[in-house]
């Protein structure tokens, strides 16, 4: 064909296809202007057949492909070649979508993946079509820059690997899986997609849909899956380690909570909300996270939101008082609205002023803090652009401070940030010096994030719960350090006084309370919420039924069980406190410390060697001896010479139930309050349980109205003793009434999941069994209690009462009979005695 | 000659041993408080003495430094579970054919008049505390049961016992009946500066900065007591570990071997003594 008959016939195939479609022509007489030059008249011309034949087949097919050319043609040389391929759609129906993305990525292609490396990604493309036309589509459709990862066709060959065998063997499509393995590449680098595809393999196995949440990394375990593959140092592994270490240098105890951040949600850092401190589960090293654990206790420690100065603060800005959101903390976001589009630098300038500060004062504190700060300092990549300028600068700013704040008249205005006693509203106003100078650029919010040196955070990012510490230290005349060094824990004791109910009726906590509180999913528009990132919570799976249990309750005005009567649910307690748990066993470490030695005077199975026995295996040398000499001197000595070894064994399962009413917020008459006694008790009990090793349980009980009976369970006798189960015992509350008897046969019932043969239950209460049902009749719960016990008995398990109630001897010995129940009188002794009475019971 | 029989066996002696007068031979000990005067009025008027405190705080030393200074042999017996009265006051033996009364190291130091140390005395039997109450009265009378015999304490015979609470268990306390018969000094760790005073005298080898170091490290590993720290850092362990700096171990080598591994197993407690360690260190 001459190329005038070429040039004819490109002419005709234009006209063909403006009779089939207006549109079809026009855009392919746009696209023929940028394929001709490139491709040549001939080529140009199977070009327009091409589009011809696939619009035939498909309009939208057609439509896609003659979009797409003129881009294809100025990024991929091989116009044949491509038009090639995309006739290959033809062998599909429907087709049309994996068409538009391979023209649509097709420039991409060519240009990351190179002419023969993107021939390869269209050939194994159109193999998935040829298997699976959904599968092909989403192969086309996936962004082949994230596909690739900037590893090119290895990148590409590493996701797409595992997805072959899955499909054939598990008829996984590619749709489902792909998103997912390039996060999981992403994120845990190529050598964990194929174990997290061969997990997710067996899981498809066990069930399609839990299978492919799985792959599209929407459940638990497969997000599980992939934190635990993450690589660095997993903070949140070491939350003990870190708060022994804020322990030792700042003397008080801090909450760590695992932070909502998750991968692929920008940095990760250490944030507070005024109280807590909100950790991710993973940070790139060591160093880095303990540099950021100290520095955002540092915050707490050295008063950044502390509220007489965040008050001085915003009336520095101009703002009388600072705005509080619903649940009293403090927002900042009208702090920095008067710096409009510049908001982003001065944020950063306030956060460099302050952080400035509060890292001089820990560094006076510990030692080496400075140096481990400068070298985590130097480590930094610095980004392009405006926040490399930042990072820069304060590198140059630690330096700076390092040699005492001299040596560099840049920094001179933030000499006094230096001064131990300098707060948050200095750090304030050099901020807006700094401000008013052009040392820094302005910078974007999605800049910020490189800009922050990394151990720091955005301080004024989450609303605060303001810290009354200095206040408070000020209120008890203590000899105020320089510091006002006031533990965390005085802090929430306050709040609490102040939020729990005194009066039952219709306030308990828990009924109270929105289930999203205690889910954790929380979060505002705008403002993050910390958070707690796992939500664990019985009674929302698919069995929970709203009633609960049912019980027989005795009547004894018509000597019978009254059916189905009341009803036990089972709850989590939603209130935790894990300083408080913390200060509550350090103030009882003695006692815990001898009770332990207790405990393993009295192990079960140790081989304990017992002197001067009547019978054994071996003789007792100091008493045969002993024996020799009496019996010479002409006494009659007692003939215990013997040593026995003998196994000890003591097979005791226990649970502890507390009464968990109102009357436990009352104070005592040595002062404090009676709850203190027993969370202390029961932390106390459950510590030393741990180390005795018996199989125990603790739950607590309240009640309000027959079919509202609260069973919670603190920890089973399966669960661990863990930070949450030690937080929970230190947040005990009172609420609501005391039935009794329903909460013992709920409790017997508990003890079907244990083979132990002797089975105890402590029962922890300050009073008599009542409800605010029981018409005022004493005699009727205290009967049905009475009932329990006697039932707990004849199912084999030894109930035994520890009251605090000093009239208990009037009705114990009814409901538990004499000997099984103990009156403490003096409150102190509680936390002490309780675990005392178990080893004494259990022998 | 002597010098060399002496490394070659051990030295032996008898534990009634009455302290070197010169001025050489005093236990060193850098009072903290007024205990040195207590513990003289307490001899003055021969007041049974109780000493409480954390281990490794000094009770010990300061005990064989007020011996010294008063010029008493001082007998020791660690007391421990097994120990019954009989390991106190005596016992028969068999010789030949015969039995033969031997005193025990009480009865030893209440005829000799010297002071009697009953280290942690809780462990012992509760049969063996009581033997020692007509000792702490008035009467001043050590009973030998199995002879029939009453002593009469020497008159400087002097008893000392000591007594750390966090160490006694449920089942075994001090009845409070032989409590209140002491007068009790109570021992603490040493404020910083004097902790310093003491690690130098006893390892004068360390500089001068190492001395800041190792004594501020062992404040600050303090504050972990009772959060899983049984037994805080003593100053003995920081006597340890600037020896162990002053024979040429590498400070935190040496802080970990004396600071860190014997008082825990627990790997985070671990992890956090060492990150101070650390700090005052690298």
């Amino acid at each position: 064909m001459s190329s005038v008959e070429v040039l004819a016939a490109i002419q005709q195939e234009l006209a063909g296809l403006e009779s089939i479609s207006f549109v079809a022509h026009r855009d392919a007489q746009t696209a023929l202007v940028e394929v001709q030059p490139v491709a040549g008249d001939s080529v140009a011309l199977e070009w327009l057949r091409a589009c011809r034949v696939l619009f035939e087949h498909d309009r939208d097919a057609g439509k896609a492909f003659i979009r797409g050319s003129a881009e294809a043609a100025r990024a991929c040389a091989g116009v044949a070649d491509w038009t090639q391929s995309a006739l290959q759609f033809i062998a599909w129906r429907g087709s049309w979508r994996a068409v538009d993305g391979f023209m649509t990525q097709l420039p991409a292609a060519c240009r990351l993946l190179g002419e023969a490396d993107s021939k390869r990604w269209v050939q194994w493309g159109l193999e998935w079509c040829a298997r699976h036309l959904e599968s092909g589509i989403a192969w086309f459709q996936c962004p082949v820059a994230e596909f690739s990862g900037g590893h090119g066709l290895a990148g590409i060959e590493q996701v797409a690997l595992p997805s072959v065998e899955l499909f054939e063997k598990r008829r996984l499509a590619l749709g489902t899986y792909l998103r997912g393995a390039i996060r999981v590449r992403d994120l845990s680098g190529a050598a964990a997609v194929l174990p997290w595809a061969k997990r997710g393999a067996d899981i498809l196995q066990a069930g399609r849909l839990r299978g492919e949440a799985y792959f599209r990394l929407e459940s638990e375990e497969s997000l599980a899956l992939l934190m635990e593959n993450l690589p660095g140092f997993r903070l949140s592994e070491h939350h003990r380690l870190f708060q022994l270490i804020l322990r030792a240098w700042f003397g008080s105890g801090f909450d760590l909570y695992d932070s909502d951040w998750s991968p692929g949600k920008g940095r990760a850092w250490v944030e507070t909300d005024g109280v807590a401190l909100y950790v991710p589960l993973v940070m790139p090293e060591r160093g880095t996270a303990m540099l950021s654990v100290m520095h955002a206790a540092g915050h707490l420690v050295f008063h950044s939101y502390e509220r007489r100065y965040i008050e001085a603060l915003f009336r520095a800005a101009g703002r009388e008082h600072p705005p509080l959101d619903a649940e009293q903390r403090i927002t900042w976001r009208p702090l920095f609205a008067a710096y409009g589009e510049d908001m982003i630098r001065f944020q950063l300038l306030f956060d460099l002023c302050e952080d400035t500060r509060v890292d001089a004062r820990i560094a006076a504190q510990v030692p080496g803090y400075l140096r481990g700060l400068q070298a985590a300092a130097e480590g930094v990549e610095v980004p392009t652009g405006a926040a490399g300028e930042y990072i820069e600068w304060g590198r140059a700013l630690l330096r700076w401070q390092a040699r005492g704040g001299s040596g560099d008249e840049r920094f001179d205005a933030l000499h006094p940030l230096l001064d131990t006693s300098a707060t948050i509203v200095d750090a304030f106003r050099i901020a807006n010096v700094l401000y008013a100078r052009p040392d820094l650029p302005p910078i974007t919010l999605a800049g910020r994030e490189l800009a922050i040196l990394p151990w720091r955070a955005p301080n004024a990012a989450r609303p605060v719960y303001p810290r009354n510490t200095l206040d408070e230290a000020a209120e008890k005349h203590e000899a105020e350090t320089p510091d006002g060094e006031v533990s965390a824990t005085d802090l929430r004791e306050k709040q609490q006084t102040t939020t729990i109910p005194q009066q039952a009726a219709g306030e308990d906590p828990d009924m109270e309370i929105p289930p999203e509180d205690t889910a954790g999913s929380g979060g505002r528009v705008g403002v993050g919420l910390a958070q707690p990132a796992h939500v664990q919570g019985t009674g929302r799976g698919p069995e929970y039924s709203e009633k609960g249990t049912p019980y027989p309750e005795w009547d004894y005005r018509d000597n019978r069980y009254k059916m189905h009567w009341a009803w036990v649910q089972e709850k989590v307690l939603g209130e935790h406190d894990a300083a408080a748990a913390a200060s509550l066993l350090a103030a009882h470490a003695q006692v815990l410390q001898r009770l332990k030695r207790a405990i393993q005077a009295q192990k079960p199975q140790r081989m304990a060697p017992r002197r001067r026995q009547f019978e054994g295996e071996e003789l007792d040398w100091d008493a045969t001896v002993e024996w020799v000499v009496e019996k010479r001197r002409g006494t009659s000595p007692s003939a215990a010479i013997y040593r026995q070894r003998r196994m000890q064994t003591r097979d005791t399962a226990v649970i502890l139930l507390a009464d968990l009413s109102t009357s436990i917020m009352q104070q005592c008459a040595e002062g404090g309050r009676v709850v203190d006694r027993i969370r202390a008790a029961m932390l106390l009990f459950a510590e030393s349980m741990e180390a005795v090793g018996d199989p125990y349980a603790v739950a607590g009980f309240a009640s309000k109205y027959r079919d509202n009976v609260s069973y919670y369970p603190i920890k089973s006798f399966d669960g661990v003793l863990g930070m949450r189960e030690r937080a929970v015992l230190g947040g005990l509350s009172g609420r609501l009434a005391t039935r009794m008897g329903a909460a013992i046969r709920h409790a017997v019932a508990q003890f079907d999941s244990v083979a132990s043969a002797r089975r105890l239950l402590l029962i922890l209460s300050d009073g008599r069994p009542a409800d605010y049902d029981d018409g005022g009749d004493e005699r009727y719960l205290q009967e049905d209690t009475r009932m329990a016990v006697k039932e707990a008995i004849d199912a084999g398990v030894h109930p035994f009462c520890i009251t605090l109630d000093e009239a208990g001897s009037e009705y114990l010995p009814q409901i538990f009979g004499s000997g099984h129940y103990l009156v403490i009188r003096h409150m102190n002794e509680l936390p002490k005695k309780l675990p005392e009475v178990y080893f004494r019971l259990r022998r | 000659m002597k010098a060399l029989l002496n490394r070659l066996r051990g030295v032996e002696r008898d534990i009634i041993q009455a302290p070197q007068e010169d001025a050489a031979a005093e236990p060193y000990y850098e009072p903290q408080g007024n205990e040195i005067v207590l513990f003289e009025a307490a001899w003055r008027k021969r007041l049974p003495v109780m000493l409480k405190g954390p281990t490794g705080c000094g009770k010990t030393r300061f005990l064989e430094h007020m011996a010294w200074r008063l010029r008493r042999p001082l007998v020791t017996v660690s007391c421990h579970e097994d120990l019954t009265s009989a390991d106190l006051v005596g016992r028969f033996l068999l010789e030949g054919d015969q039995t033969v009364w031997q005193d025990g190291p009480l009865t030893r130091a209440v005829k000799a008049g010297a002071i009697c140390y009953l280290d942690e005395i809780v462990e012992a039997r509760t049969d063996s505390t009581v033997i020692i109450h007509p000792l702490t009265d008035h009467r001043r009378q050590l009973p030998l049961e199995k002879k029939g015999q009453e002593i009469e304490a020497h008159e400087d015979f002097m008893l000392v016992i000591s007594y750390n609470p966090g160490y006694q268990t449920v089942l075994k306390d001090l009845k409070p009946s032989t409590k209140q018969r002491f007068v009790g000094i109570q021992f603490d760790y040493p404020t910083e500066v004097i902790e310093r005073r003491i690690v130098h005298n006893e390892v004068p080898e360390l500089t001068e900065d190492q001395l800041h170091r190792l004594v501020a490290l062992g404040q600050r590993a303090r504050a972990l007591k009772d959060h899983g720290l049984d037994e805080a850092t003593s100053t003995r362990a920081l006597v340890y570990a600037g020896s162990l700096i002053a024979a040429g171990l590498p400070a935190l080598e040496a802080c970990e071997a004396a600071l860190v591994r014997p008082v825990t197993d627990d790997p985070e407690l671990a992890e956090a003594l060492l990150e101070i360690a650390r700090a005052h260190f690298s």
